[in-house]
């Protein structure tokens, strides 16, 4: 009878420790953080959203001596495979740097106590396993409406979008209510190349040729691999037009000022990842993970590029005297994520200046 | 340029990948051949055809170098299929994400992580006869290969309409026994059909990459390769139907960014569908049911006329 009830007993205990140390070990720091890897939708290439998030990670992992592996092409369907494979290797942490992975992330996170950081998900935050950050860049959009509606000729200026998530939307609604602060006659040209038409060269380059045959002289483009379709459009269009016909290109998130396109890229809302990624290692190490970290005009997580065309100092004063009012707060840009309220808003603008 | 003709130009200029893709699937198809790898080929065609431009500077090369590589995939793809009787659903799925991974490795170890753009455009051979209101540009102001792509399409219809090889390319599909009864090597036919095809489709993959967009990047056709499929045989694998339908996909296409621009607030998932939509109306509209060559997607077995 005692040999069954020692086995009882060392069936207890066996079931009870590993969830003692789990309940111990969620909260508690990591000594160090020797490796952590970023899992990306597309290519590392796009310079963009995913070339950027990965060179950020690198960057960080070089600076503090850490491991880093980039899973690029992950594509937008069920990452699972993809992070078993990562859990497996022993990674440190694990950083799902797209919003399309906001609910297979948190989960996995649960189910095999692997920290995770996801984005556009601040309601996942769980003490010790998830944490999120969010690329509030409505700010810096709106001091692009500020100069594009000052450098604008024709007086109509448009935004270019592969598709309407939370990022995208925030700085289509940011940039127009800068244009429309700062002109309210500028006209602005809304178009959707497609529903995730992230990498639609092609038709990111028919769309931008329409919106300048209906007058824009600058196309703000947030497009990822697209973005490369709107500036071919660009180049092509200035390769034919007189010195007043120029249209000039405003990017996102990545800078591209040292590559072919920096000859009509007016400015650029720069995304920088390096204060997010550092900041989620520190709290790891610390034991304070499980945070929401917001990357906005304040902390420079998010800022304008200097214009690599010419700009007169009068203009880039208006657009410094804007960058002030906002962080003193006496500007309010409106925040807005969700396709439906954007449009109601655009309407809205549009009806105003009717 | 107002919006219309910029949009009449534009669709006429992103109907020549689809329809040279297209009709090389269809040159496949009447042959018996499924390939399904499209997406592939153009893939590989687009990069060869953007390293070529890069390298000697001319579009002709450039073309010329997404011909030979689609030509040498449908060589493999033919050979595999009839010779070896391998399955054409593995060996199109095969090529589709293949395609996607080699040319995407390929173009990383040769540009890193850069993404260069071709400096100068394709010129437009008759730009002084587009004066014309609304169809002047889309008739005249194109680059000098929309015409080419024209050309080789309609050449394409009459030889697989009206030639004896068209002919023989329809009864390898429809009745590979009359063409072996004929003394004429089904397997043969078929390679070669497979050759010229995927080469249509390679310069598809060309023209998407060096004259309409200026670049290649990794996964640059996203999705053309299967619409040209589904085109292929809706089109009744008819090239000359097929660049009709091309065009109409092309102008359903850009109808949905004009709408955008005008007062009218429709769901951008509701315009993504609308080429789709329009093109199974258009079918409908036709009245004639798709019909697929008898032997499409089967190996064909001299000793068995069960093809």
């Amino acid at each position: 009878m005692w040999i069954g009830t020692t086995i009882r007993l060392a069936m207890l205990l066996g079931l009870l420790l590993p969830a003692t140390w789990w309940s111990a070990a969620a909260g508690s720091a990591q000594e160090s953080v020797d490796s952590v890897a970023i899992v990306i939708p597309a290519s590392r290439s796009n310079q963009g959203w995913d070339q950027q998030g990965a060179d950020s990670l690198e960057a960080v992992g070089e600076a503090r001596g850490i491991d880093i592996e980039v899973v690029e092409n992950a594509g937008y369907e069920d990452i699972t495979p993809i992070l078993l494979d990562l859990a497996a290797d022993g990674v440190d942490l694990i950083i799902c740097h797209a919003s399309g992975y906001q609910t297979v992330c948190p989960e996995f996170a649960q189910r095999e106590g692997v920290p995770m950081v996801v984005t556009e998900n601040p309601d996942a935050v769980v003490e010790g396993l998830v944490s999120d950050y969010e690329t509030q860049a409505h700010q810096v959009a709106y001091l692009a409406g500020v100069l594009a509606a000052l450098e604008t000729r024709t007086g109509t200026v448009a935004v270019v979008v592969s598709g309407e998530p939370p990022t995208w939307n925030y700085m289509t609604a940011g940039f127009v209510q800068g244009v429309h602060d700062t002109d309210p006659e500028v006209e602005v040209l809304y178009n959707v190349i497609g529903e995730a038409a992230y990498d639609d060269a092609p038709n990111a380059r028919r769309v931008t040729e329409t919106v300048i045959a209906a007058g824009a002289d600058i196309v703000f483009g947030m497009g990822d691999g697209a973005s490369f379709g709107m500036i071919q459009a660009i180049r092509e269009h200035n390769a034919d037009a007189g010195a007043d016909e120029q249209v000039r290109f405003i990017d996102v998130i990545g800078d591209k000022s040292d590559s072919d396109a920096a000859d009509l890229l007016l400015t650029s809302v720069l995304f920088d990842y390096t204060g997010a990624w550092n900041q989620f290692i520190d709290d790891l190490e610390a034991g304070s993970f499980g945070t929401v970290y917001t990357m906005d005009l304040e902390n420079e997580g998010v800022r304008l590029l200097e214009p690599q065309i010419e700009v007169d100092d009068a203009t880039m004063a208006k657009v410094e005297e804007a960058r002030q009012a906002l962080l003193v707060g006496d500007i309010d840009v409106p925040e807005i994520a969700d396709a439906d309220e954007l449009a109601a808003f655009l309407e809205s603008l549009e009806e105003g200046a009717e | 340029m107002s919006v219309l003709e910029t949009l009449l130009m534009a669709a006429v200029l992103s109907a020549v990948p689809l329809m040279l893709a297209a009709t090389g699937e269809a040159i496949g198809q009447r042959s018996g051949l499924l390939n399904l790898g499209v997406e592939g080929v153009m893939l590989a065609g687009g990069l060869a055809a953007f390293v070529a431009v890069d390298l000697s500077s001319s579009f002709v090369v450039g073309l010329g170098a997404g011909a030979c590589a689609g030509a040498s995939i449908g060589l493999g793809f033919g050979v595999l299929a009839t010779r070896f009787a391998a399955s054409q659903i593995v060996l199109g799925l095969g090529l589709a994400l293949g395609g996607a991974g080699l040319t995407g490795f390929l173009f990383r170890e040769r540009y890193g992580l850069t993404q260069p753009l071709l400096a100068q455009g394709m010129e437009r051979p008759f730009d002084g006869a587009a004066d014309i209101p609304v169809v002047g540009l889309m008739l005249f102001g194109q680059k000098w290969f929309v015409y080419i792509a024209v050309c080789l399409v309609v050449l394409a219809g009459y030889l697989v309409r009206r030639s004896r090889a068209g002919l023989v390319l329809r009864a390898a599909g429809d009745s590979p026994f009359a063409v072996e009864a004929a003394g004429i090597d089904v397997s043969t036919v078929r390679i070669l059909a497979a050759m010229s095809g995927q080469a249509l489709a390679g310069l598809g993959g060309a023209a998407l990459a060096i004259v309409e967009v200026g670049f290649f990047a990794p996964g640059l056709t996203v999705g053309i390769g299967f619409i040209a499929i589904a085109l292929a045989m809706i089109g009744r694998q008819d090239p000359w139907l097929i660049a009709i339908l091309a065009l109409v996909f092309g102008l359903l296409r850009g109808a949905g960014t004009a709408i955008q621009l005008t007062d009218l607030r429709i769901q951008t998932e509701l315009l993504d569908v609308m080429p789709y939509a329009g093109m199974l109306l258009l079918v409908v509209a036709l009245g004639r049911r798709v019909r697929l060559p008898a032997t499409l997607g089967l190996a064909y077995h001299r000793e068995s006329r069960g093809a």
